[in-house]
């Protein structure tokens, strides 16, 4: 067993054993740092297969942002965990029996039958001044053109779609506007006077 | 050696749990929604995997565009789990019943 | 790699659609709620204006552009030219429908030139890649649309239902690709197309990664067992979105579905060919059978799509170029024809209102016999009753699949269709038999009845010389 191999086993039953903590926990906000965890060791077995820039893109955007994004959501919904659960232990043996059927069949197909070394030779390592993140830029901005243009656009539509769900004039805001602020004037803006009749403070008796 | 099924295997369990967390949580919106992200990480791990031993970048230019695609992705439906919350004051999937017929 | 102007002139189409997005979104900023009306008339304007740089960019040989991430054929730009059509129809009909629920604001047109945007680049897409983004970017432009009325508890439930099962679908759209990818090493269609035809690989694992494409593919047509979204989503969106959804892409789905399947896999078609016949034979069962039981109009319409979307993959798994033109053909008549019927549903719908209820269409001959007769035209073209050009669309799918030799999937469709005429027909009966239990006269702006007019009285004429269409589709495939 080389070193590689047993990092490659460790990262992964930490990898499968935070997933499966996604699922069965009861509070979506630890199924959403056990996320974060899978997202972690995910990163680094991208290291292994010299996927440097998506590992760290990963770490950065994903747990960097989507899932803050999604700890976000979880803290401000105030759910009720128990109705939540209701019908999980109910559901465990179809849940067990599918996600166990599924993996089987699939380890038939991508199993060392048709994916093993005799098929797919390991790669040599990259030489040391190689640097994945040039390699994918030079591509990203001269063969896939066409879909950078369109990830473009399916962002802005995330941002409109999000602003436009979401956002919403409240009655009760009592935010300031600086731009009208700092429009006053000295004079009548500021103070105003105000004429009215003396009056006679009464003594009292 | 670490040998491509074995990243292609580790792939097909995470996939295989996605789903089980789907059925598993069928009433709980938000862990469905962490259940689409651990698929989507099951894809992705596929795609590098076979990007390495292909020794071909576009599968790694594709698990790029996934990323970007699923952080709008994670932000829309966020957005429509926030309104869904403020007219209906629950994510359980059981109270979802306007709409049967 | 030389970069080279011409290369961009296939895709001037596309430039054009999202730079009319991006100036309808910035000047939507800048004006007031009187004067929406600007907003909605710029992107019916450049909607037209796209029609005709379409078709200025048009030529008969295919050309493939941007390292092979993007094709422009016949069959893309008939497609991008019937998209446009069928989406100004539908922002017209929806105009009033919106300003009467509180809806009309610049945010629905500009999800829905970005919903456009995204049907071109599927139609045009020649990788998965490419496809996979159009699909994405349509499909995130339409949760947003069906949760649009921010304050209605249907609309969000359906969008969330949507979105939910729209990302799983994805998910397993995607897994597939990566096996596909993992067999073939490429993700370019023409690339992949060579390599299967080497056939280095075992085909058990193309078969693998095939079964999780046509399953994501199944989920984002509707087809049966994958159409639980459908009715509740057409219900509880706003029949505006509910009408735009179920029209302009569905003859995008067809577009994915052709470049998938026949431009990405063909040398696989005898494996896909089964799977089309189980998904077409359940969807047309299903949706048909389902379709009776329901009283609402919008839900009934939705399991109808489902058995649409049967007929239109039955013409794809026949793998011929008549097959493909028949389904093109049906998909293009589909859109039209629910377009149409969608269009009454918002006719009769008034503030406070929705039409939705089959008892609402009690009488309608009473209240204005010349709409009860556009009714009648739509439904009959969906049941494919003779002159109506529905009938046609039905023919020439059938006839392309009995060429084929799969006579029994075309009588099972033959036999489908034929209950579905039921709830079809039942409307008309409700329309000119029953009594009205509302004797409100119809009322709606001018130029809403007269697109619905023009709407009704194409399925007729359409119907009567079906050969132009046709022949345009026939084509189209074949370049």
């Amino acid at each position: 067993m080389t070193f590689e191999k047993i990092l490659f086993y460790v990262f992964s039953v930490i990898l499968v054993l935070s997933a499966t903590m996604v699922i069965t926990r009861r509070d979506p906000v630890h199924s959403a740092l056990f996320l974060v965890l899978a997202f972690f060791t995910s990163a680094i077995l991208w290291m292994l297969l010299e996927a440097e820039f998506l590992a760290i893109v990963l770490v950065l955007v994903y747990v960097g942002a989507v899932m803050v994004l999604f700890l976000f959501v979880v803290m401000m919904l105030d759910t009720d965990k128990a109705a939540m659960r209701a019908g999980f232990v109910k559901m465990m043996p179809v849940g067990l029996i599918v996600a166990g059927t599924m993996a089987f069949e699939m380890f038939l197909i991508v199993g060392p039958q048709y994916f093993g070394l005799d098929k797919f030779a390991m790669p040599a390592p990259h030489p040391a001044d190689y640097s994945n993140t040039e390699e994918l830029g030079r591509v990203l901005y001269t063969v896939y053109m066409y879909p950078v243009e369109i990830a473009a656009v399916i962002l802005l539509v995330g941002i409109i779609a999000a602003i436009g769900l979401t956002m919403r004039k409240r009655p009760d805001n009592k935010s300031l506007d600086p731009s009208e602020q700092v429009k006053v004037t000295k004079g009548t803006d500021r103070i105003r006077v105000v004429k009215m009749a003396s009056e006679i403070k009464q003594e009292a008796k | 050696m670490i040998a491509l099924s074995d990243y292609l295997m580790l792939g097909a369990i995470l996939f295989s749990l996605s789903i089980a967390g789907i059925f598993l949580n069928r009433k709980n919106v938000i862990i469905i929604l962490m259940c689409v992200e651990l698929m989507l990480l099951a894809v992705n791990m596929n795609f590098i995997a076979f990007s390495r031993f292909l020794d071909d970048s576009a599968g790694q230019v594709f698990v790029f565009f996934i990323l970007t695609v699923a952080a709008a992705e994670a932000a829309i439906g966020l957005a429509i789990l926030i309104v869904l919350f403020r007219n209906r004051r629950t994510i359980n999937v059981a109270d979802l019943d306007a709409l049967k017929g | 790699m030389q970069f080279e102007a011409s290369n961009l002139i296939p895709v001037v189409p596309e430039l054009f659609i999202l730079s009319l997005a991006c100036l309808v979104l910035v000047i939507d900023l800048f004006i007031d709620d009187e004067q929406r009306i600007f907003t909605y008339a710029l992107t019916q304007v450049g909607l037209v204006f796209a029609i005709f740089i379409t078709l200025s960019v048009g030529q008969t040989e295919a050309q493939i552009v941007f390292d092979g991430s993007y094709i422009r054929d016949g069959m893309s730009d008939v497609l991008k030219v019937s998209i446009y059509i069928v989406t100004i129809g539908a922002f017209l009909y929806s105009k009033e429908y919106l300003v009467e629920h509180g809806l009309f604001k610049g945010e629905y047109y500009v999800l829905g030139l970005f919903a456009v945007l995204g049907m071109m680049v599927m139609v045009s897409a020649q990788s998965f890649l490419t496809a996979y983004l159009g699909l994405e970017l349509l499909s995130l432009s339409l949760y947003a649309l069906v949760a649009f009325d921010r304050d209605s508890k249907t609309g969000s439930e359906a969008a969330m239902k949507y979105f939910v099962l729209g990302a799983i679908a994805s998910g397993m759209l995607l897994y597939g690709i990566s096996m596909i990818y993992g067999a073939t090493g490429a993700l370019n269609f023409t690339t992949v197309t060579t390599a299967l035809m080497g056939t280095g690989m075992e085909d058990i694992v193309l078969v693998f990664g095939l079964v999780f494409v046509v399953i994501g593919l199944a989920f984002k047509l509707g087809a049966v067992p994958f159409h639980m979204w459908m009715p509740d989503v057409y219900h509880g969106a706003p029949t505006a979105v509910a009408q735009f959804l179920s029209s302009a892409p569905k003859i995008a789905a067809f577009a994915l579905a052709m470049r998938l399947l026949v431009d990405g896999m063909l040398p696989l078609h005898s494996d896909w060919q089964q799977m089309l016949v189980i998904l077409a034979i359940l969807s047309m069962a299903l949706g048909n059978v389902i379709a009776i039981a329901q009283t609402n109009i919008k839900r009934m319409l939705a399991y109808s799509t489902i058995s649409h979307v049967g007929f239109i993959m039955m013409g794809i798994l026949a793998g011929t170029s008549e097959g493909y033109s028949a389904s093109m053909f049906y998909a293009i008549i589909y859109a039209v024809t629910s377009l149409g019927a969608f269009g009454i549903i918002i006719l009769l719908s008034k503030k406070g209102f929705e039409a939705e209820n089959l008892d609402d269409y009690k009488g309608l001959h009473e209240r204005s016999p010349w709409f009860a007769a556009m009714m009648m035209l739509f439904m009959f073209s969906m049941a494919g009753v003779p002159p109506t050009v529905g009938f046609w669309a039905k023919l020439f799918v059938l006839d392309a699949v009995v060429s084929v030799e799969l006579t029994w999937v075309a009588l099972v469709g033959v036999f489908f269709s034929i209950i579905g005429a039921f709830y079809y027909i039942r409307i008309i009966k409700l329309m000119y038999f029953d009594k009205a239990e509302n004797v409100l006269p119809v009322i709606g702006n001018l130029d809403t009845r007269i697109a619905l007019s023009v709407n009704g009285v194409l399925m007729l004429a359409l119907g009567l010389f079906p050969a132009a269409l046709l022949t345009i589709c026939v084509r189209a495939i074949g370049s």
